[in-house]
């Protein structure tokens, strides 16, 4: 397993610059959060490292290889996974064909049946529905399946952008609890969300982003005064 | 300032086109042809660009409303006693009625304008993919129709006996009056309207603006100049009815393109410059000797050239020649600091 | 006089012979809605040139058959051009424009398709080639008292073989799954490592291999190969995908069968005289088709036609 390292990164789209002088790394086996206000460039940062926006400047790194300028697939196939904003999985597709894609990101092609089994004890849904069209499930098994979908890649690195949006509080509590379960497999995590709070007490460390740059940095102990002390840092 | 800067981009394309026609005297009568012909595919791909440059919509379908007023311009001049030689079923009014030249130039026009509109009212819904693929039908339709109802023109015979009226000087006027309704417009009210549909259609749509209406009222001028370009395009050659289809569809697409898709300047210049490349094309089709040596292309390599510099276009430099912007001139200050 | 005209077309429509040729015309021109709804589908986009490609594999067909090459070899020479440059097309022209409008796709292949159809009239002239190899398919053999051309039973058999074939493709195979998740949201699939590039030849060689068969299987009813050879039924072909509906597989693929079995039902009954504006027909249709219809006849649900 790799850990993930951002340096200085800075992001544009035209002139404008929505990500400036962003540093973090995500070590394996830890979570590492990401909040702010909407519009924080929170979302752009996951885009840049999955290869979708280019990076104008910085460094992005998973082990020693550097992400940059690398297509998205094969950022993918590096090891990075990304559970996308809104889920996007395919509705027409079934459960298991939503999984399968998941595959195409594998460094090895054995042990298939075995991540599967281990993913299906994870989210026990994916099993259930496994033949169903995934539009058919209600949001939160969808995010569930999302989630098994990136965890099928056997990546070293798991985006996450806002998985709770939408959500029910038990659906929610389930999800947080299950990002533990993975971050214990030596998987690093880094967890884009809303919920400030309960990113706050679950994450390693959470970074608070405010329009494009880092303001703050939270560890469990925050937990309990979080509201307090982004709103003092980010007036 | 910006009145200047909006007479040097009407007075630029408009100069080209002058500068071409003073040119074209001054060569011999088998190269005047090549001159006439690109001043009247500058006044047809000004208005291809009149619409599909200020909307930002791809149509496939405007040599429909040059292809009509072909048939407007010339079943109305041609003499009242020959029309039935290439005309014979011709409908009595259109085979009694002969006009002038000047107002057959009008009348087509008005037909190619009438056309659009037609055509648009439906279809000035669609965008994208559907507008290419729906005004790519109405090109089918027109040609079909054209090609087979002999009430209103020659259908598959060739024009002949259109008075040929289109000299130099009346393509360079016809051209110069395209480009100042294209620039007209565009800078109307109607036409910036237009423009920010294409740059920012929520924005636009937010304060008001009807796309819809908007691309209505650009379609049917564009129509308008087709027909009008149509009209001087009969006067000049005699055609027949596969002259103005697929292949005249592709060229005149190839020079908007080539120049800038989105520039008055660059519907001008591509259609100069291609023309130009065309004309020298055919000339070394026929042999021809640059610098000492002679180049005899084999027939055909003219559409070869074209359609790979257009494809090349695309691919490497889509905004076309001109990048897809007006004519300016050098800047004589720094710019100033943000 | 209407009514006796349309009687007469119904008679001679639902004669049998009439039916099995136009059974044989449309399905020749489903596999061509296919070579053409599954790059739509991958690429999000409509190749204009693909009549060119049918063209230059016929061209091929006709270059072996002059030099009395043996039937397979022609075939094979067939395919191997039509693949070649479908793979050309697809890294020269297709993979640079990714991400463009629709417009500006649709314009790059509409110059392909005018720069391959010069380039034969430059090659072949005007009048073309003659593809003589495989005239015999085109003799009869009777069936039940229908005097059937080989040609026909080999089309349709080698359509539906392709076609269980592709389905086979895309539903079994990972890189079918692949194809099928790229034409639903190509980025999202690229996230999950799916190869853009790779998923864009496989379909541009599928589209070209059924390119190829429906030159062979063309120029034995067309021996006569011009620089124009396949246009019309492209066209055609491109009015019934739309029709049908651009979006999903099998609606262009039921689309394009359509409009080759009306075409064939309307050849075969009609007299020529009546048929002069049949074009203004199925081009008016297509319209109404994207005003109405927008998905097409034989979908629902949304598409991916943009109004405003």
């Amino acid at each position: 397993m790799s850990k993930l390292e951002l340096v200085d990164l800075e992001v544009a789209y035209g002139s404008v610059a929505a990500v400036r002088g962003l540093s973090l790394t995500v070590e394996p086996g830890e979570i590492v959060g990401l909040i702010g206000p909407n519009g924080a460039g929170k979302s752009t940062t996951l885009h840049a490292i999955m290869g979708l926006i280019p990076a104008r400047a910085g460094e992005i790194r998973v082990g020693d290889r550097s992400l940059r300028r690398r297509s998205p697939e094969s950022i993918a196939r590096s090891g990075v996974a990304l559970v996308p904003e809104g889920r996007r999985l395919f509705a027409e597709l079934s459960v298991e064909e939503n999984l399968r894609l998941g595959l195409a990101a594998r460094a090895r092609s054995e042990g298939v049946a075995e991540d599967l089994a281990e993913v299906f004890e994870l989210f026990p849904v994916c099993e259930e529905f496994r033949h169903r069209h995934a539009g058919a499930l209600s949001g939160g098994q969808q995010q569930q399946v999302a989630i098994a979908r990136a965890l099928v890649a056997k990546p070293s690195i798991l985006l996450l952008d806002e998985p709770s949006l939408g959500l029910a509080p038990t659906i929610v509590d389930l999800v947080f609890s299950t990002l533990g379960t993975i971050a214990e497999r030596g998987i690093g995590v880094l967890l884009v969300e809303q919920r400030a709070q309960r990113t706050v007490a679950l994450a390693a460390r959470t970074h608070v982003l405010a329009n494009g740059e880092l303001r703050l940095t939270l560890t469990p102990d925050d937990a309990a005064d979080t509201d307090r002390m982004v709103a003092a840092y980010l007036s | 300032m910006r009145t200047r800067r909006a007479a040097v981009q009407l007075l630029a394309p408009a100069a080209l086109v002058v500068a071409a026609g003073i040119l074209g005297t001054f060569v011999s009568q088998a190269t005047e042809i090549y001159f006439v012909t690109a001043l009247i595919s500058v006044s047809t791909v000004v208005a291809i660009y009149v619409f599909v440059g200020n909307s930002g919509v791809l149509s496939f379908g405007h040599i429909s409303f040059f292809a009509v007023g072909v048939w407007a311009a010339g079943v109305l001049t041609i003499p009242e006693a020959e029309k039935p030689a290439t005309m014979p079923y011709l409908f009595d009014f259109l085979g009694s009625t002969t006009v002038g030249n000047v107002p057959s130039l009008l009348i087509a026009a008005a037909v190619g304008g009438v056309f659009a509109l037609l055509v648009g009212l439906p279809l000035m819904r669609l965008s994208g993919l559907a507008a290419g693929i729906a005004t790519f039908a109405v090109l089918g339709i027109t040609n079909n129709i054209l090609r087979y109802y002999e009430k209103i023109g020659p259908g598959l015979n060739t024009f002949s006996s259109v008075p040929e009226t289109t000299d130099l000087l009346q393509a360079t006027a016809g051209a110069v009056l395209v480009i100042v309704a294209a620039f007209a417009y565009q800078r109307s009210r109607l036409g910036r309207q237009l423009r920010a549909t294409r740059e920012d259609p929520a924005a636009a749509r937010a304060v008001g603006v009807s796309i819809y209406r908007q691309r209505l009222a650009a379609f049917a001028l564009s129509g308008f100049l087709a027909g009008f370009a149509g009209g001087l395009y009969i006067h000049f050659i005699p055609i027949n009815v596969d002259a103005v289809y697929l292949d005249l569809t592709f060229i005149t697409l190839a020079m908007l393109v080539i120049g800038g898709t989105t520039s008055l300047w660059g519907a001008v210049v591509g259609a100069l410059f291609v023309s130009a490349l065309d004309s020298m094309l055919a000339e070394m089709e026929d042999g021809m000797t640059l610098l000492g040596r002679t180049i005899d292309l084999p027939s055909g390599s003219r559409i070869i050239v074209v359609s790979a510099v257009m494809a090349v276009v695309l691919i490497l430099r889509p905004g076309g020649l001109t990048g897809g912007r007006e004519f300016s001139l050098p800047k004589l200050r720094p710019a100033v600091a943000k | 006089m209407i009514a006796s005209g349309l009687t007469d077309f119904l008679r001679d429509a639902v004669d049998l012979q009439v039916q099995v040729d136009a059974i044989g015309l449309g399905a020749i021109f489903a596999l061509m809605a296919v070579g053409i709804g599954l790059v739509f589908g991958v690429m999000r986009l409509v190749n204009f040139a693909y009549g060119q490609l049918i063209m230059a594999g016929a061209f091929a067909i006709a270059f072996a058959s002059d030099r009395d090459w043996p039937v397979g070899v022609g075939i094979a020479l067939c395919f191997a051009v039509v693949l070649a440059l479908s793979l050309a097309m697809e890294r020269v022209v297709f993979r640079p424009l990714r991400g463009q409008s629709a417009a500006v796709m649709l314009i790059a292949t509409f110059a392909v398709a005018f720069l391959l159809q010069s380039i034969a009239l430059l090659w072949f002239g005007p009048l073309g080639k003659t593809a003589s190899s495989l005239v015999q398919l085109n003799r009869p053999v009777e069936i039940g008292g229908l005097d059937v051309r080989k040609i026909t039973i080999v089309t349709i058999v080698t359509a539906v073989v392709c076609l269980l074939l592709l389905v086979a493709l895309l539903n079994r195979t990972s890189i079918g799954l692949h194809m099928r998740a790229a034409a639903i949201d190509s980025q999202t699939a690229r996230l999950l490592g799916v190869r853009a590039n790779l998923v864009s030849t496989v379909s541009v060689l599928i589209a070209g291999a059924l390119a190829a068969v429906v030159a062979v299987m063309l120029t034995v009813q067309f021996p006569t190969v011009t620089p124009t050879f396949a246009l019309q039924e492209t066209i055609l072909v491109l009015a019934g995908v739309v029709v049908g509906g651009m979006s999903r597989l099998l609606s262009a693929t039921l689309g394009g069968f359509l409009i080759g079995y009306v075409s064939g039902l309307l050849g075969g009954a009609l007299p020529s005289a009546q048929s002069q504006y049949l074009p203004s027909f199925i081009f008016g249709l297509v319209i109404l088709v994207l005003l109405l219809r927008p998905d097409g006849l034989f979908t629902r649900g949304r598409g991916l036609v943009e109004r405003v």
